[in-house]
């Protein structure tokens, strides 16, 4: 060892030691990545909807202590007469051949599949033997006009099929079908696809809608993900094809980012938790992170081997500089993925736990491995072209310098006045703007589907002709169950029902299309088995009576086919409220009527509780919830951790302060931008807006540290500095966004999932407001600021080196006589 | 010295060819001959077709249990729903010496009267309609109407004519019903009676009902909220027809007529069999068609079962499923010959249900496994069956001849293997009410009791 590494920082003398043992090195790099690629049998990429949801809410609770009410595993097609009504034989057999036919889908419950075609919708008559409950159809489909009218006359006399199965205006029914726990939903959304496809004609439309649709749609279209995810691959590797021109600057990227990927996949596959499909577009975005570190990385090392001329050297000497500056832009990026798992969304903490993992393995990929690979690769031979410096820049490179010579300048000297006003009305029009932002972005439907969807066009036109889909669950939670004792069908219950009901129906605000509770159909068997009058739908207030309406509707049927509304024991049960859509004015009624029902009941019964709530709307409700909740502390979490390491690096709050600026005013930009374009702030934009901040981050970091840099050897001129960073590490910076949006940009134009596009698309826009951000209003405030930490030699971010000790090394590619170094001392 | 006249596949062999030619039971001799001489079976039936020690090579004996370590040497002796059982939900079954005696098949009064119509030259046959009348076109007049059933509908009428066996039988039931979780769901104490009005061992027609076959009605004395209510079937001896079917609430004092063609729904909430599961014959016989038997192998089942006699109430202990409770503990024996009997629910265009396979025990005609399929021809429900003599040691129960012993079903184990839920249901000295299984019974105190919509009324009066 000689006396030059004595005095070396430990970053150059690891380099060193790494370098002079590159080939163990390598091996155990191998050695590693076959170690992860053993955990890949375990890797399971799937959807679970359940953890989408964030565990600590309340509504959220009562759904996972309740989660077969809403009709969770329920199908519903609905077939509509486009001219006319469904009282036709033609219809009819439609819905008579679709019935049976449902029953053939993998995974149905066979004891679960409703429609005026089947027996399970009864009407009722007296006779003079008692009461006659026969089912809505017979045996065969009404074909003659006697038989079609006497069918209706039928459904006129059954209320729970006027409300739910036929639409006021005639013209629609509903099949409902229910599924097994055990359901392979994809296989039961292909069965079920097929079917409508081929009932549907001229005269009728057919639609499907329900939970297990909606999981087959984004299983089906995950499978579209991964052609996404392969030709942006594809797009980058071109991108790094058409920019680099050189085996060495190719094969790199693409090596790191595989072996990071092996070992991202491999690690998640150990712990045995499952991947998220729906942000796969996030380990994408960390390929382009791993491909623009590289890049950053490999124009250095072009930069150094023009100098000193030694492959082996030169990745050296490369590993030592770009160490710190590389861990700590690597870190922000962790930082940025990591802390989204504060919120307690089990999808969450897996993804970051995944894309954490991945992006810290960007550390030894990015600066070790890398270093190794391009000391045994051939050297480039236009070296000059990429890093040449003044007058050798061609093409691309020459134009985006041109670009970036025009936007220094008005970062410093006279136009920084303007562009400061001009920056400061921005910021505080984009504040405020942010501030007026509508948390939650509903759809009528499911929000990871556009609305133009077949599933959400569906949902829309099932809500347009029956209650519909969009319930608000209020839950009667029985505290003991005794099979002596149904609570579910106690007068208490009855009553509590009954009262909650007549209250939200009554509500002056919003009241329900629809109401349902148990209490409904005992008192419509009360009802009947008292011979039919409506006066004697009201259940007597004694344990008897209710006890004998209860029995009288279950008699003869399977408890499941009251599971939308009771468990199979009749110990819980639920008062499903429908409303007419979801949007958030409705959600707040809706929930604050309820509440006020519940207030007026009590909380606490001597055998069952009152449990707000369940249902799409409050599940809804929980979402935005938990976007109020983490939006600003995983935000404010974010920052800190980035002030306290850039703080670090640069030995200066004031660095800190300047990079953040940048970023977090994108941030408002972004929000604000959203709020103009009608989008709410939804659990997409909080991982965007986070991401934003840790991601973007780096360049300002490339940013910052270059003027450092070139504040120094400009003989302390500051617009020099400017001028000098902005048309360098700008381009860097500008190179590195593009990669970005071919990594991202082509999922909001491929991807048939609304929740990636619109996460592909924040995305895009917070990277380029990020990158403009940080190439006009960083060095503005630096201009400003004249920050003193500039000035300094020992910022461990400093990419500068004295190549002179290294000049008598063993060339392998001719020393460039006129190479542009002006980073390099 | 035991001389093997036989190599070791000669009987399955052998059952496999009858198949095909539509022979009767019986390998080394017509089954029903040895039956009628009241001979030890093992006169038509090879050793190794008698032993499960010869079938298995030694691998399982008598008195050993049957458990998921070593049910692989049993599967092909084994429906799949209870291979599955054993194999994933710790179930064990006991294995159990062949029954030899063929007195010991059936009610007392049940084999005399097959001995009468054997001596009297009285056969049955199918009329014009379907159904089932004697060699004189007369209504059947009791016992098996085809002894060495060759044919599936033939075997399919001797359990439909006669459910019980007797005129009169009133068994008091114990129904549990088990989440797929392991935890009690619903329990139902009820009453079950059936009489006869025709098909009958004493040779008459009751009340000269001669278009019926039989009154049948269910009583529930327990839980609380269903305790009064009660259901009537009315069977009519055409089995094209549906049996009028009304149930009676007794808080609203009215009878309320069902469905009569809805026989796949649970009569009761929480129980995973319909109507159609009892007997393997609960609808009518000429109601469902293309029976077929589609082979003929030996098999383990609960085939003479035993009774539960020496223990309280005739209950079983249960074992198994998540929390222990699911399975009664019961016993199997190697039936030589089981026909497995293949039927479809043609007369109801919305049945839910593809085939029905009952496992059939030819030395009888009684099933053990009864398996629903739906209509993608998955297994749906087993009805389990386990029928038996109703001695133990010195505990016995006389049938309706008042001497010899009573033969009945002893339990049901009706398992809904795609919902995973459990109904059993126990064949029990008494239940709550205080009504107890009896096989005979004056038939015109019983009819006034049990099978009038007065008599449900009065019953309602709890």
């Amino acid at each position: 060892m000689d006396e030059t590494n004595q005095i070396q920082p430990l970053r150059f003398r690891l380099a060193k030691w790494i370098m002079d043992r590159r080939g163990a090195v390598a091996i155990a790099f191998v050695l590693v990545t076959l170690a992860f690629a053993a955990g890949f049998p375990r890797v399971e990429i799937r959807t679970i909807f359940k953890d989408l949801l964030p565990l600590d809410d309340p509504f959220v609770q009562v759904y996972n202590d309740h989660p077969n009410f809403g009709n969770p595993l329920t199908m519903s097609i609905m077939v509509k007469r486009k001219d006319g009504s469904i009282y036709n034989a033609e219809t009819l057999g439609k819905v008579w051949k679709l019935t049976r036919d449902i029953d053939l889908a993998p995974g149905v419950d066979h004891d679960q599949i409703i429609s005026i075609a089947t027996e399970k919708l009864r009407f009722a008559e007296a006779t003079p033997f008692g009461i006659d409950m026969r089912p809505l159809m017979d045996d065969h489909v009404p074909s003659t006009a006697e038989e079609v009218s006497d069918f209706k006359r039928r459904i006129e006399q059954s209320p729970n099929a006027r409300t739910f199965y036929v639409s006021g205006d005639e013209s629609a029914t509903l099949i409902n079908a229910t599924f097994l726990d055990s359901v392979e939903y994809g296989e039961a959304f292909d069965y079920a696809q097929t079917l409508i496809k081929a009932a549907a004609d001229d005269q009728h439309e057919i639609y499907l809608a329900g939970q297990p649709v909606l999981t087959g749609w984004v299983y089906q279209l995950q499978k579209q993900t991964y052609k996404i995810f392969g030709v942006t691959l594809g797009l980058l590797t071109l991108a790094l094809v058409l920019y680099m021109r050189n085996i060495a600057g190719v094969v790199t990227p693409i090596v790191c980012a595989a072996v990071a990927a092996v070992w991202g996949f491999g690690f998640i596959g150990w712990l045995a938790r499952p991947i998220e499909p729906l942000l796969m577009i996030v380990p994408l975005l960390l390929v382009a992170r791993t491909f623009s570190h590289c890049i950053q990385y490999t124009e250095r090392y072009y930069e150094i081997l023009g100098h000193v001329g030694d492959r082996r050297k030169a990745a050296e000497i490369t590993m030592g500089v770009m160490m710190a500056p590389s861990i700590l832009g690597i870190m922000t990026d962790v930082f940025g993925i990591v802390f989204i798992a504060i919120a307690p969304i089990e999808t969450m903490y897996n993804h970051a736990l995944f894309c954490g993992a991945w992006a810290l393995w960007i550390i030894p990929t990015g600066v070790f491995l890398i270093s190794i690979l391009l000391s045994y690769l051939p050297a480039p031979r236009n070296l000059e072209q990429i890093a040449g410096g003044e007058a050798k820049e061609s093409g691309i490179h020459l134009f985006q310098k041109r670009v970036l010579q025009r936007t220094a300048r008005i970062t410093h000297g006279p136009m920084a006045r303007i562009t400061t006003a001009i920056v400061v009305v921005l910021s505080i029009w984009s504040v405020w703007q942010a501030m007026q932002i509508k948390i939650g972005n509903p759809v009528e439907g499911s929000n990871l589907l556009w609305e133009d969807s077949e599933y959400n066009t569906a949902v829309r036109a099932i809500n347009g002709h029956f209650p519909g889909m969009n319930t608000l669950e209020i839950i009667l939670e029985a505290k003991q169950r005794d099979p002596n004792d149904r609570i579910a069908r106690t007068p208490e219950v009855a009553a509590v029902s009954a009262q909650i009901q007549a209250m939200v129906e009554a509500d002056p605000v919003l009241p329900p299309r629809a109401t349902l509770s148990f209490t409904d159909y005992a008192m419509e068997g009360n009802r009947l088995f008292s011979g039919g009058n409506p006066k004697f739908l009201p259940l007597d207030p004694t344990v008897s009576s209710v006890r004998a309406a209860g029995t009288a509707v279950t008699f003869g049927t399977n408890p499941v086919n009251f599971g939308h509304i009771s468990d199979f024991e009749f110990q819980n049960s639920t008062i499903s409220l429908w409303y007419r859509d979801n949007k958030q004015e409705t959600v707040d009624a809706a929930l604050a009527s309820a509440q006020r029902a519940v207030d007026a009941v009590g909380v606490d019964h001597e055998k069952f509780t009152v449990r707000m709530a369940s249902g799409f709307i409050a599940l809804q409700q929980a979402m935005n919830n938990v976007v109020t909740r983490y939006h600003w502390l995983i935000l404010g979490l974010v920052n800190v951790a980035i002030l306290v390491i850039s703080a670090y690096a640069y030995r200066s709050i004031v660095a800190a302060v300047i990079l953040l600026i940048p970023v977090n005013l994108s941030n408002f930009l972004l929000m604000a931008a959203m709020d103009l374009l009608g989008i709410g702030l939804d659990i997409n934009a909080v991982i965007v807006a986070v991401m934003g901040v840790g991601v973007g981050i780096d360049y300002g970091i490339y940013m910052l540290s270059r003027i450092c840099e070139e504040y120094t050897s400009r003989g302390k001129r500051w617009d020099l500095a400017i001028d000098a960073a902005l048309t360098t590490t700008g381009k860097a910076i500008m190179f590195t966004a593009t990669i970005m949006l071919l990594g991202i940009l082509p999922w909001y134009f491929l991807s048939d999932l609304k929740f990636m596009a619109d996460m592909g698309l924040l995305l895009v826009a917070i990277m380029l407001i990020n990158m403009v951000l940080s190439l006009v209003v960083l060095p503005l405030l630096v201009w400003l600021v004249k920050p003193s930490f500039a000035g300094r030699e020992d910022l461990i971010v400093g990419e500068s080196v004295d190549l002179s000790q290294y000049q008598k090394a063993k060339p392998d590619v001719a020393p460039a006589s006129d190479l542009h170094l002006a980073a390099i001392k | 010295m035991h001389i093997r006249k036989y190599d070791f596949n000669y009987g399955r062999r052998e059952l496999m060819k009858k198949i095909a030619v539509g022979a009767g039971a019986g390998v080394l001799m017509p089954l029903h001959e040895v039956i009628a001489a009241g001979k030890d079976i093992s006169k038509a039936y090879p050793d190794e077709l008698m032993s499960i020690e010869a079938i298995t090579k030694g691998k399982v004996k008598t008195g050993d249990y049957i458990t998921a370590a070593n049910v692989e040497h049993v599967k092909d002796l084994l429906d799949p729903i209870v291979y599955g059982q054993i194999k994933d939900m710790g179930r064990k079954i006991k294995i159990k010496a062949t029954e030899r005696t063929p007195t010991n098949l059936f009610p007392g009064q049940f084999y005399e009267a097959m001995q009468r119509n054997n001596a009297s030259g009285t056969t049955a046959k199918f009329n014009a309609d379907g159904n089932v009348v004697t060699h004189d076109n007369k209504p059947w007049v009791g016992g098996l109407p085809f002894p060495d059933p060759k044919n599936g509908l033939e075997l399919q009428a001797n359990m439909a004519m006669s459910w019980g066996r007797g005129d009169y039988n009133q068994y008091a039931i114990k129904e549990t019903d088990i989440n797929p979780d392991g935890n009690v769901a619903y329990n139902y104490d009820l009453v079950w009676a059936e009489l006869q009005t025709q098909a009958r061992m004493d040779g008459k027609i009751f009340r000269d009902m001669k278009d019926l076959l039989r009154f049948q009605t269910v009583y529930f004395t327990s839980t609380a909220d269903v305790a009064g209510s009660s259901f009537l079937s009315t069977w009519y001896y055409d089995q094209r027809k549906f049996p009028e079917l009304y149930g009676y609430l007794p808080q609203f004092k009215r009878v309320r007529q069902f469905p009569t063609n809805q026989r796949f729904e649970p009569l009761i909430p929480g129980v995973t069999w319909f109507l159609t599961d009892p007997w393997a014959a609960g609808d009518p016989m000429l109601t469902w068609g293309e029976y077929k038997i589609i082979e003929r192998k030996p098999m383990l089942g609960a085939y003479n079962t035993t009774w539960s006699g020496d223990r309280p109430n005739w209950e079983k202990p249960v074992h198994g499923g998540p929390k222990g409770i699911t399975f009664y503990d019961t016993e199997y024996e190697l039936a030589p010959e089981v026909a497995i009997l293949e039927s479809k629910p043609v007369g109801y265009p919305r049945a839910p249900v593809g085939r029905r396979l009952a496992y059939v025990d030819v030395r009888n005609s009684l099933y053990s496994g009864n398996i629903r399929f739906d209509r993608q021809d998955k297994p749906w429900v087993s009805f389990e069956t386990g029928f038996g003599q109703y001695v133990n040691g010195s505990k016995k129960v006389v049938g309706a001849d008042g001497t010899t012993p009573a033969y009945s079903w002893i339990y049901v184990m009706s398992y809904d293997c795609q919902n995973k839920r459990m109904s059993r249901a126990a064949h029990a000295e008494q239940c709550f009410g205080g009504y107890k299984s009896i096989f005979n019974g004056d038939h015109e105190q019983m009819y006034n009791k049990f099978f009038t919509q007065q008599a449900l009324q009065r019953l309602g009066q709890v």
